[in-house]
């Protein structure tokens, strides 16, 4: 029985990294591509068939080209809208998840007359299609005459606090209402329950919703167009890459826009190496405290 | 509301929950009412965008010229001289009026959408604005098709990652890569790989494996068109709905899972019995906002298939920044949030998420 | 507790209105008026900001930016700040448009494609107003008439695009062929490139890439196709729906049948870039684009380099040879502080010598007709002598005619083709749908 059990153990654990692998594949492949096409030139990327690694069109030798990534670099704009994106998208996430989780608590945990509307108030904020309320947001923003930073992370909250709203109301009603009752029994204000007792441990709904925001404000391509066009300074990465031209009119050239969107994909992943471990952190962390 | 606890502190609660409430509410509308009411009152308008000309209501006008259907029997021809019916000479086939001598024009034109048999006889759709209910049709087998594949792909990704192995944080990080890509650049590198010659990349493999010649029209062949579009946005938010669910499923106490293993249940029955149903309030917000966004599919469809096929969002893009059909545009926005409206209420019914009533 | 949640609250709050009071408006009263003024930077008392949004390419936008300080040197207390705008046409658009429906004073002078003056004419000011009468005769007339509407001058023009025949001299020569004159010619000789080049091994070998996609492209392609059989402009300048005539089915059928021939399948999702990845990559014996590919074409790694040729498109069984019109314009806005400043600073830029300078550091085509017979611009580009005749012919598209609506009719006739394309329907059934279709959008009569 033994060397029969360890053999269907083994090759369980084949068959997971096998799905693993193929999950690799899945996700990474068509990011290894964008790699692939950001070290080309314009004439390797024309070549047919299209090579799995940049190849010289005439010898077929390895020929990799670092051009695309300099320009990049050079280009004041992208450098700038990295800067602009960075703090975009961490006053985006950070409100929303202060404003979001101090309204999920309400919604997920305490008892008030009006939660239903409430809830569906909220998430019809960001039903409509962006390009229909964009037009009188713009006239919201200039009546405000907003700077183009701040009115971009206002505008933002039309879809992420809704969406950490919702998450966060889902997790709360998730978590035991023996903990809420204990902690009011021990004579805790609401506030103090949800802060001392909730957050901590809804944490890896946190983060995830947190990660979630952040990108969904990072990515957002036709507000901050509209609303960054008069004043350049502002204008966030997709905006600076759309504004990424060829030589000439109608030239566009994909090779750097490969390496760009290469480039901003990389403080992406950074932070979600840092933070990836908090996601499953916090449950284990409020146990022990439980 | 449950009594047994004296209401002093119910009302404490209540008014603590309103204080809660607050920012969120007020933040949302100081920037969403005036846009979203400006969207409701302008869907009743003949407003034109950046114009000056004068703004008429015209009550229902637009969402009638945007939802208009009618269907219309076609007449087999009859010739003349023979009396008798006209039969194709190639075919066999019977040769029926044609729709634009059937369809009426007044007060407002129909349009052929598609043609039908129906015992016997043959039918003609006509829509008003046919391009629109294209678009609906569009986007709902967009949407259906790429969320469903979304939940199953992600929650397979969500249960992989959330077992114990080597490697776990690598795979989490590279889990999140797709969702990362910007979402306008993303759109231009699959139309790059997806290019109708050996330069893209799945030509390119097609041809090396010898499955094909390498000349795959994927955007412009309409068989392949919304297929493509549905793989684009699978790959691209699989991961946002792997993270939701993953995020879900470690909240699930591992004792529940102890316990279930000493009454001997295997891992299906576990799935079925703790797993799913503790998954279902994640799952129903992963779905809600998930498909939201599908319906309101824009970037991936403006890229790649730009005005050959629409998705709603799109379609109300070129009606606004095009035509400057602004009133007709604002009726798209509103039917896109109704639809949307729906789909959200049939969730939260079906996946039984409890809405009012705390746990 | 009830402090705490109050102070959480009133972080958000301050977190929001600090930001806002930073920047030093008022956010409670929402003023009124649209509010104004609010130059990137801040001019003296007496100075002038003009800002001129333009296209966002670099040597191009380094032209207009030389330009502006010319300006600036001449005239002191004026400002020329140059706006650079996305580069694609669509976005562009989508942003003007904002401004417009704000009624924005933030932008001065406009570049505007060639399409628009006719749908966005009531925004801009009537540049006779402003001396414009004195240099217009010196542009391409068809350009001008474009840029009127109703007796106004609505842009002056800046450069100019048309569509051109690119093709292969060294298999020209190869197969024994001169450049084709007529579409049936061109057809021909594309199948026996194509046929010869893939049986010598080449598999990815197209006979005539295009702009086929569902886009503005496509309208600029077909255009060409049935002015070049006498089959008119879609809707002729005096307002009457013609696009349902003999001339234009039999074009637009013919064009089917390239589409799986000479043209790959995929010619029907392509746009500029993609028709000149094939043509570049040395997979295409023809092809029909801008003149910007010549350049480009030219360039170092090009497989094509010192390979091709271009000469005006081909023409139908019944008519001469068309060139649709493409190209850019300056235009002032109505919403403008300053209109004098900012016509004068548009004519500056449209000027004799700034077209020059851009035409010779910049390869862009001028409007100004004398400049196709100037000796610096013709060996700077010597490819711009072939140009002049093209140009000289070019035909507008309908936009002009049939504002406010040409989007809508643009949109339906490219829709229209492209179904033909694709096989879905023929050109009879499908124009006859077209012109009922362009009834409805502009109210005009079918001839």
């Amino acid at each position: 029985m033994r060397p029969h059990k360890t053999f269907r153990q083994r090759l369980l654990k084949i068959g997971f990294y096998f799905i693993l692998l193929i999950i690799f594949i899945y996700l990474l492949f068509p990011f290894y591509w964008a790699v692939n096409s950001s070290l080309k030139t314009e004439a390797q990327l024309q070549m047919t068939p299209a090579t799995m690694v940049p190849r010289d069109p005439a010898t077929g030798e390895f020929a990799p080209t670092l051009q695309n990534y300099r320009v990049v670099f050079d280009n004041q704009q992208f450098v700038r809208g990295i800067m602009n994106s960075t703090i975009i998208a961490f006053s985006t996430t950070a409100l929303a998840l202060v404003a979001g989780s101090f309204a999920a608590f309400a919604l997920g945990k305490l008892r008030f007359r009006g939660k239903k509307p409430t809830l569906y108030l909220i998430l019809a904020m960001t039903m409509f299609p962006q390009v229909t309320v964009l037009a009188g947001l713009y006239a919201v923003i200039r009546t405000l005459s907003l700077p183009a930073l701040i009115s971009l992370i206002l505008s933002y909250m039309i879809f992420t606090l809704p969406f950490t709203t919702w998450v966060l109301t889902s997790f709360f009603r998730g978590l035991p209402m023996a903990l809420l009752e204990s902690a009011q029994v021990d004579g805790a204000t609401p506030f103090q329950t949800f802060y001392k007792i909730m957050l901590p441990l809804t944490a890896p709904a946190l983060v995830t919703t947190g990660l979630l925001a952040f990108i969904a404000a990072w990515n957002e391509y036709l507000f901050a167009l509209t609303f960054t066009s008069i004043e350049p300074t502002a204008r966030t990465v997709p905006v600076a890459i759309a504004y990424f031209t060829g030589a000439v009119a109608r030239q566009e050239p994909f090779g750097e826009i490969m390496a760009a969107a290469v480039l901003v994909t990389v403080p992406i992943v950074i932070l979600v190496l840092v933070f990836q471990r908090r996601i499953v952190a916090g449950l284990t962390a409020g146990a022990v405290k439980g | 509301m449950k009594t047994n606890r004296k209401s002093d502190l119910a009302k404490r609660e209540e008014r603590t929950a309103y204080k809660l409430l607050l920012p969120a509410l007020i933040i949302l509308l100081l920037i969403a009412i005036y846009p979203l009411g400006q969207v409701f009152y302008t869907s009743f308008t003949d407003r034109q965008f950046a114009s000056g000309q004068e703004t008429e209501f015209i009550g229902f006008d637009n969402y009638r010229r945007l939802l208009s259907v009618t269907v219309q029997q076609l007449e087999p021809l009859v010739d003349e001289e023979t009396n008798q019916i006209v039969i194709d000479e190639e075919t066999a086939k019977v040769i029926y009026e044609r729709p634009i001598d059937v369809l009426p024009r007044e007060p407002i034109r129909y349009r052929e959408y598609r043609q039908f048999n129906l015992m016997g006889n043959r039918y003609v759709l006509g829509a008003t604005d046919v391009d629109f209910i294209d678009a609906i049709k569009n986007t709902l087998v967009f949407t259906v098709t790429s969320v469903f594949l979304e939940l199953v792909l992600g929650l397979g990704i969500a249960l992989v990652v959330n077992s114990n192995f080597k490697g776990k944080g690598v795979t989490r990080t590279a889990m999140l890569i797709p969702w990362a890509v910007i979402t306008v650049v993303s759109a231009r590198m699959w139309e790059w790989m997806l290019a109708p010659n050996r330069t893209g990349m799945f030509n390119m493999l097609l041809d090396r494996f010898g499955l094909t010649e390498g000349s795959i029209a994927f955007l412009a062949s309409s068989s392949f068109q919304l297929p493509a579009m549905i793989a684009v946005d699978v790959w691209k938010t699989t991961p946002f709905m792997a993270l939701l669910l993953l995020a879900g499923l470690q909240t699930i106490p591992d004792e529940l899972y102890e316990a279930a293993a000493i009454d001997g249940a295997g891992p299906v029955k576990q799935f079925f019995s703790i797993t799913f149903p503790l998954l279902k309030p994640a799952m129903a917000v992963a779905l809600i906002f998930r498909t939201l966004d599908a319906l309101r599919v824009f970037d991936v469809f403006q890229v790649l298939l730009g005005q050959s096929e629409y998705s709603m969002a799109t379609y109300n893009y070129f009606q606004l920044i095009g035509n400057r059909n602004m009133g007709l545009a604002s009726a798209i926005g509103v039917i896109i949030f109704i639809i949307i409206f729906g789909f959200a209420i049939i969730y939260i019914k079906s996946l039984g998420v409890e809405m009012d009533e705390t746990s | 507790m009830n402090k705490r949640i109050w102070l959480s609250v009133l972080m958000v709050l301050v977190l929001m209105f600090g930001l806002l009071a930073g920047c030093g408006s008022p956010a409670e009263e929402p003023a009124e008026e649209p509010t104004e003024e609010e130059p990137v930077e801040e001019p003296s008392e007496d100075e002038v900001v003009i800002t001129v949004a333009a296209g966002a390419v670099g040597q191009e936008l380094e032209l207009t930016q030389m330009a502006a300080q010319m300006y600036m040197d001449d005239n002191p207390g004026v400002i020329v700040e140059v706006l650079d705008t996305p580069d694609l046409a669509q976005d562009r658009l989508g942003l003007y448009l904002q401004f417009f429906e704000a009624q924005s004073s933030e932008v001065d002078v406009y570049q505007i494609d060639v399409i628009w003056p006719g749908d966005l004419e009531e925004h801009f000011v009537d540049l006779y107003d402003y001396g414009a009468d004195a240099v217009v005769g010196d542009h391409f007339p068809a350009i001008v008439e474009n840029n009127t509407v109703e007796g106004r001058l609505v842009a002056i023009p800046w450069f100019t695009d048309a569509g051109l025949l690119y093709y292969r001299t060294d298999l020209l020569e190869k197969y024994e062929f001169d450049p084709p004159e007529t579409w049936e010619e061109l057809a021909q000789q594309a199948q026996t490139i194509q046929q010869g080049e893939r049986d010598e091994g080449n598999q990815d070998f197209v006979g005539f890439v295009w702009q086929g996609d569902a886009y503005e492209g496509l309208t600029c392609n077909a255009l060409e196709w049935i002015a070049s059989n006498d089959g008119g402009t879609i809707i002729s300048p005096d307002g009457l729906i013609t696009i349902n005539n003999d001339n234009a089915v039999e074009m637009i059928d013919m064009a089917a049948t390239w589409v799986g021939t000479i043209s790959p399948e995929g010619v029907t999702g392509m746009a500029e870039e993609d028709a000149r990845a094939i043509w570049q990559g040395g997979n295409a014996a023809f092809m029909r684009n801008w003149p910007y590919a010549y350049s480009l074409g030219q360039e170092d790694d090009s497989a094509v380099k010192d390979r091709f040729d271009v000469s005006p498109l081909p023409a139908g069984a019944n008519g001469e040879p068309a060139a649709t019109l493409g190209g850019w314009q300056l235009a002032v806005s109505r919403y403008s502080e300053n209109p004098e400043i900012a016509a004068d600073v548009a004519l500056f830029m449209a000027s004799y010598d700034m077209q020059k300078m851009r035409a010779v550091d910049g390869s862009l085509n001028p409007t100004i007709m004398e400049l196709y017979e100037d000796d610096d611009v013709l060996e700077a580009a010597p490819f711009f002598g072939s140009l002049y005749d093209v140009f000289t012919n070019a035909v507008a598209r309908p936009s002009t005619a049939s504002a406010p609506n040409y989007n809508a009719v643009s949109t339906a006739f490219f829709r229209a083709v492209h179904n033909v394309l694709n096989g879905n329907t023929d050109a009879a059934t499908a124009l006859e749908e077209l012109e009922l279709d362009l009834q409805d959008i502009t109210g005009f009569d079918i001839e």
